[in-house]
């Protein structure tokens, strides 16, 4: 069953444009001029219960437009969307109490000078969670987001990191069936990101929930989810399994040889040398020519080691956002 | 109201309240700068019409409602819109409308906190009284006011939906609360054509009637029609903030937070 349809979405800006210069400025009073911008076009997916789903593309793709339009937040100029049964934009109680939008660009919203347990407590009253579901729920999220510190401290005086942990506990305590989150790990360093994705590959297992993640780090997509979404330009360029997203979207296998005697030279000559360290060099090679050169490095130089690596998902998701999928 | 929607708002109002907190300072800053005009009115209509007892009550009693009536929607609703932060209220499974409901009267109990004591001193300074049954009078229509002046104030300042330059806006509103509503002169010290048209705008109901009611001088049916005139405003300017509202959220939701 598909927790969230979405059919044919569109979404288009109107914005105000002009050139530079006073007299532009003083046209511009009387005779505004517009351009649209097209933020979404005819975007098409679903996704099932349970389902913990990736969905990158560069900065302007259309991502959180997608994303706000499914949590409620912009109604979209075309299309259908369907969350849980609900049209999102209607914002009906009962769809609110199911979902939850985590944006790390804003991870705690209202009041910042109450502590943590008191926003929690506001949650419990707000979402009409029962007072035993409610403390089951505080502890596991304790345990799992580590809060037990925070939880009497003000959410204004939590570092960055904190907050993230302290937004996705308000988000969570509820326990929303559709999870939508926004660059969860945004700014965060490398020991707080960790956390939040062990976080949230562990809830995904534990609660079922439906969980759709936008963000511009890959580990955030490789350590929680199984399919990616890859959205350039407003729309869908690649639906699918995470590990099939290198052989769909990169014609080219790394091919890594450690070799004292080879030399950029003639390794120029067998392919393309991607970069080297010491006596290592890295070449990419189109997929149907990895048996042939492998066998024409083998017999050219004196290899000490040889590894066939398909490129990284970074590697291949900067390849698309250039080259285009 | 419903007993969940009830409780919503009580506990938006703890929460504003606490959020206040942390910044009691700040709202006795707050607490000077909307006490000083009606007591700026009270050291010049004094020197103005010496001797004149209803001159002295008048203005004390209009410091309370200053300051009890106070509305900055402007600063706190229309600036979450302009960061984006009512996005948050607007995931949030209540109307919109309890977040800024709570806000105000968490700030004006903290006005109330500090402003009401300074109110009781400079009553017992310049040596005015009031009658109880007059102030009883008066608790209603303060209430009123305080509810139109909200109205009004959230009503402008649901124009940040639409321009960036709301504060101008909400300015002027203010303004004509301060010359219409009795603040920079009372009422009964306009000229007399100019009483009833006063009287029947929605600002004097916002202001000045319950500092007129508090000092005896609005009673009887002048009183009952005060109310009436209240309410008219009141259920005027709450359809017209649905309307801006619904207007306002479809143009936000159209552009984005």
């Amino acid at each position: 069953m598909s927790s969230v349809v979405v059919e044919d979405l569109s979404m288009t800006y109107r914005v105000p444009v002009r050139q530079a210069g006073l007299m532009s400025a003083l046209r511009s009073v009387v005779r505004r001029r517009y351009r649209d911008v097209h933020a979404v076009r005819d975007a098409s997916f679903r996704i099932s219960s349970g389902e913990v789903v990736g969905f990158v593309g560069p900065n302007g793709a259309g991502k959180t437009t997608t994303m706000k339009i499914m949590s409620g937040l912009l109604y979209p100029t075309a299309g259908e969307v369907r969350v849980l049964g609900f049209t999102p934009w209607q914002r009906r109680t009962p769809f609110l109490k199911q979902i939850a939008l985590v944006r790390g660009s804003q991870p705690t919203g209202g009041s910042q000078e109450l502590t943590l347990l008191d926003a929690l407590q506001y949650q419990r009253v707000l979402y009409e969670v029962p007072a035993a579901d409610f403390r089951r729920n505080l502890d596991e999220l304790c345990e799992l987001l580590e809060l037990g510190p925070l939880l009497e401290r003000q959410l204004r005086a939590l570092s960055l990191g904190e907050k993230m942990r302290a937004g996705l506990a308000l988000s969570l305590s509820y326990r929303p069936k559709v999870l939508f989150l926004d660059e969860p790990t945004l700014g965060l360093d490398v020991s707080a990101a960790t956390t939040i994705r062990r976080f949230l590959a562990s809830y995904a297992t534990q609660t079922g929930a439906t969980i759709l993640l936008t963000s511009h780090y890959m580990a955030d997509v490789e350590a929680t989810c199984r399919r990616l979404m890859l959205i350039d330009h407003g729309s869908v360029r690649y639906d699918g399994p995470l590990g099939q997203l290198s052989a769909r979207l990169s014609p080219y296998k790394l091919v890594r040889i450690s070799a004292a005697d080879a030399t950029k030279e003639v390794l120029a000559e067998i392919a393309e040398v991607v970069s080297t360290s010491g006596m290592s060099w890295t070449l990419r090679v189109a997929r149907a020519d990895v048996a042939r050169v492998t066998s024409v490095l083998l017999a050219t130089f004196e290899v000490a080691d040889l590894a066939v690596e398909e490129p990284t998902l970074e590697d291949v998701i900067d390849r698309a956002y250039r080259d285009g999928v | 109201m419903t007993r969940r929607l009830r409780r919503l708002v009580l506990l938006r109002i703890r929460n504003q309240f606490l959020d206040w907190s942390g910044a009691w300072w700040f709202t006795v800053t707050l607490v000077a700068s909307e006490a000083v005009g009606p007591l700026l009115g009270l050291v010049v209509w004094s020197a103005v019409l010496p001797g004149d007892p209803a001159v002295a009550g008048y203005f004390v009693a209009l410091v309370a409602v200053q300051l009890l009536t106070a509305s900055y929607e402007n600063h706190t609703f229309s600036e979450a819109i302009y960061e984006g932060k009512i996005s948050h209220d607007l995931l949030r499974p209540q109307p919109v409308i309890v977040a800024p409901i709570g806000e105000n009267v968490a700030i004006r109990i903290w006005l109330g906190i500090f402003g009401l004591p300074l109110t009781l001193v400079t009553a017992l300074a310049v040596g005015v009284s009031y009658d109880w049954t007059a102030l009883a009078a008066a608790v209603p229509v303060l209430v009123g006011a305080a509810v139109l002046r909200f109205l009004w104030t959230w009503l402008l300042a649901l124009a940040a939906f639409w321009t960036g330059r709301v504060h101008a806006l909400v300015t002027l509103g203010g303004m004509m609360v301060f010359l219409l509503g009795g603040g920079a002169a009372p009422v009964w010290q306009l000229p007399d054509a100019w009483q009833p048209v006063v009287g029947a705008l929605p600002f004097y109901a916002m202001l000045g009637l319950p500092a007129d009611v508090a000092t005896g001088s609005v009673h009887g049916s002048a009183l009952a029609v005060a109310y009436l005139v209240q309410l008219a405003w009141s259920a005027a300017f709450a359809g017209v903030a649905v309307v801006a509202w619904r207007a306002g959220v479809r143009r936000f939701t159209a552009v984005g937070a």
